[in-house]
């Protein structure tokens, strides 16, 4: 039996992936668990294995495409076996000669039932055409194939095939090219554009199509934004007494784990043992009411080349530092080479966010949803601050929580935020 | 090849069939002396003798029983019935014996029989001598059912009927009998359940039986003068059904019209119709399935009403006209 090859769910909120690279080609062996391509997800990159043995027989889907979870994207299967009818690739970018320009849409209603005859509506799904925007001639105000295709060809740039040669040689955008309705550009006209193109410096802008973690990322942040009614507190900490603590666990953690102490580490233990103190802090605004966690699992944000991601740190509230750095390094390695795996970034209760490495004094994160809170962490800076009505050089950093309103008032969130503070301050006490 | 009429090709199968195997042999009424009452089996009781071409009393039940009989004990009967009419009377011994018998002894008992009646209207016999319902057989597990359309198709298919282990329903319209064609010279048999492309075409698929074919070619014709393209496919035998030809054509065309002498209603064209809706062909259709048919009605005497009873050439070509709009 051929099997048909998917792409994998490989977390709660993967909708889709990117294929990156197939490992084996068309025609080669495969083994059951042997890596057969590599996929990019929205948070990670994962090698997936063969789900079964025999020849890979048709990949359906190329490098570089994106394609939605469940969508089959390769077949394995005997030598010659005859193969299962695969549905056509809707995620899947089809290479097409003619452009086809955006669509002047005369603003179909939603919804809108369009009489179509099989035929069209097959065709129509063939060509991607919204059958609203074609104009029925079959009895009874139906679409009917010819409709569909005259529609098609209607859109398509019209060109001499050595004009399109050209255009394609120089990569040139037909559809760029003006050119009166019903005549055809001709290689002049393609020369002329390749002419004012090259006197022309440069293309005002690219576009980077929405895909992968982008995409994640830009959907959940405007959704955030847009939905949680955020509120922001912000105050500053002395950070003497970390720093001296840190310079004197620092070299016995090293010794330990071989990992250097960072001042995250301590901020997510100081976090975890606030949040243990304040269990409303630790929680979701779910359907039915606030969903108030059990375990402290911290997030840290983690920036990367074109995005970011939020590892996990579970139960931080029952581990010492020790520990917490070691997960922590080993957590943004991974994330670094893209190797997080599903249970590395999700589950997470609280998330801290540090800019503080590029001199960012103070600023206010988005908060992770479905969190109700994060921490945004600004530079350590040596400041004049006025201790005992003295004025002293002291290092300052400066905390701003973000809470969401549904579930944190103001008090609670300032409450929260200031046991950060005073551990921070005598972090003695988080070692109690 | 020579051109032959439906009625001497037919009777050309029959002959060389009777010559092939000694085990062939004809009955019915009148078909002997008299030749049948269409001049079918014209000289063969001259050749084969009155124990091969036997002479029967009137009784349809009587012959059809004989036949089953006949076959179950080796022989391969083909039976005339004087008109397709007259096959209700036969339906008991048909359909409650030699349908069932080759199932009910695993296969240990073979029933070789074929079942000749001319059907149709279109010769003023009125209502009980002018029928056309093969469609009624194709129901019955246990039975063949064939509607040659051509000289070439009704010899080929003859033979093949007699061949088959199978009791197989021959129905021949009348209006063919003296319909001209080519006909190879020489043996030759055409498979049961093989449709076949009386003309290609890319516009609209007619799927046309017996009668029908010669019509739809017809309009088909007229239909070329406007730019219309048709192909026409006659199934040739309703049981087994070719829809595998259909099908492809449908795919093609995008278009399908049916045209059966059958009564419209519960005919065989709904069951091609069902065939094609249910199949990949489905997404390929850019029009409704149409269908043409004998109305509702038993078959007038009255000449101009008869005509109007069952699809003709005009009918056709408005129907492919509508679905083409």
């Amino acid at each position: 039996m051929a099997e048909i090859v998917r792409m994998p769910k490989l977390g709660l909120t993967m909708t889709e992936g990117t294929i990156i690279k197939w490992l084996k080609k068309e025609g080669e062996e495969v083994k059951q668990g042997e890596p057969l391509l590599e996929i990019q997800t929205d948070k990670v990159n994962l090698e997936e294995e063969a789900p079964a043995s025999g020849i890979l027989r048709k990949i359906l889907t190329p490098e570089g495409s994106v394609v939605a979870v469940g969508q089959e994207i390769a077949i394995i299967g005997g030598e010659s076996e005859p193969l299962p009818e695969i549905g056509k690739q809707t995620g899947a970018e089809v290479e097409e000669v003619e452009v086809e320009p955006e669509l002047p849409a005369p603003a179909p209603q939603p919804g809108e039932k369009v009489k179509a005859s099989p035929a069209a509506k097959r065709v129509a799904r063939e060509y991607g055409v919204d059958l609203r925007l074609v104009t029925p001639t079959g009895p009874d105000g139906r679409v009917v194939e010819k409709d569909v295709l005259e529609y098609v060809e209607s859109r398509k740039v019209k060109a001499t095939p050595v004009a399109r040669k050209i255009a394609e040689e120089k990569g040139v955008d037909l559809s760029q090219i003006g050119k009166p309705e019903g005549e055809r550009i001709t290689k002049q006209d393609v020369l002329e554009a390749l002419k004012s193109a090259s006197l022309e410096p440069q293309e005002e802008y690219r576009v980077i199509p929405w895909a992968g973690m982008r995409k994640i990322i830009s959907d959940k942040m405007a959704k955030v934004k847009a939905e949680v009614p955020h509120f922001y507190l912000t105050l500053e900490v002395d950070m003497g007494k970390v720093l001296e603590l840190r310079e004197k666990l620092a070299p016995k953690i090293q010794e330990l784990n071989g990992v250097k102490l960072s001042i995250n580490d301590i901020l997510i233990k100081a976090a975890a043992r606030a949040l243990a103190e304040y269990p409303m802090v630790n929680s979701s605004a779910g359907e039915e009411g606030i969903v108030v966690k059990n375990r402290i699992n911290i997030g840290l944000a983690v920036a990367l080349e074109n995005g970011l991601i939020v590892p996990v740190v579970k139960d931080a509230d029952k581990k010492g530092l020790a520990q917490i750095s070691k997960e922590t390094a080993e957590l943004i390695k991974k994330a670094r080479e893209g190797r997080l795996l599903p249970d590395d970034y999700c589950g997470g209760t609280f998330t801290i966010s540090n800019l503080g490495m590029y001199d960012i004094e103070e600023f206010s994160a988005i908060i992770n949803a479905p969190e109700s809170a994060i921490l945004a962490v600004g530079k350590i800076a040596k400041k004049p601050v006025v201790v005992e009505d003295e004025i002293v050089v002291r290092p300052m950093m400066k905390l701003t929580l973000s809470c969401d309103h549904r579930v944190i008032d103001g008090a609670l969130g300032a409450k929260f935020l200031r046991r950060i503070k005073q551990l921070l301050e005598d972090p003695i006490e988080m070692l109690l | 090849m020579a051109e032959k009429l439906y009625i001497d090709a037919l009777r050309e199968g029959l002959r060389e069939e009777m010559q092939r195997d000694q085990s062939v042999f004809l009955l019915g009424e009148d078909i002997g002396i008299y030749g049948g009452a269409f001049g079918v089996t014209r000289g063969l009781i001259d050749e084969f003798g009155e124990e091969r071409v036997v002479d029967t009393p009137i009784s349809e039940q009587a012959i059809t029983g004989i036949a089953v009989g006949a076959a179950v004990a080796g022989m391969r009967p083909v039976v005339e019935i004087m008109f397709f009419d007259f096959l209700t009377l036969s339906m008991d011994q048909l359909i409650n014996q030699g349908a069932k018998i080759r199932y009910m002894f695993g296969g240990k008992a073979k029933v070789p029989m074929v079942i000749r009646a001319p059907m149709g209207c279109g010769t003023g016999a009125a209502a009980q001598h002018s029928q056309s319902f093969p469609g009624v057989f194709a129901h019955f597990p246990g039975l063949k059912v064939v509607i040659p359309s051509t000289p070439h198709d009704v010899k080929g298919l003859i033979k093949a009927a007699i061949r088959d282990d199978n009791p197989v329903v021959f129905a021949e319209h009348k209006l063919l009998y003296r319909v001209k064609g080519e006909v190879p010279e020489e043996d030759y048999v055409l498979p049961l359940g093989k449709a076949d492309i009386k003309r290609k075409g890319r516009d609209i698929t007619i799927v046309a039986g017996s009668i029908m074919v010669i019509r739809a070619l017809e309009a088909a014709k007229e239909l070329e003068k406007e730019g219309i393209d048709v192909e026409v496919i006659d199934p040739r035998t309703l049981k087994p059904l070719d829809m595998r030809t259909i099908i492809d054509s449908v795919k093609k065309t995008g278009r399908v019209l049916i045209v059966e002498d059958d009564p419209l209603s519960f005919g065989w064209g709904a069951e091609v119709a069902a065939g094609i809706a249910g199949s990949e062909a489905f997404d390929y259709l850019d029009a409704p399935v149409k269908r043409l048919g004998g109305l509702d009605i038993p078959i007038p005497y009255n000449p101009n009403l008869e005509r109007h009873a069952v699809p003709q050439v005009e009918n056709i070509v408005e129907a492919v006209r509508e679905l083409l709009r």
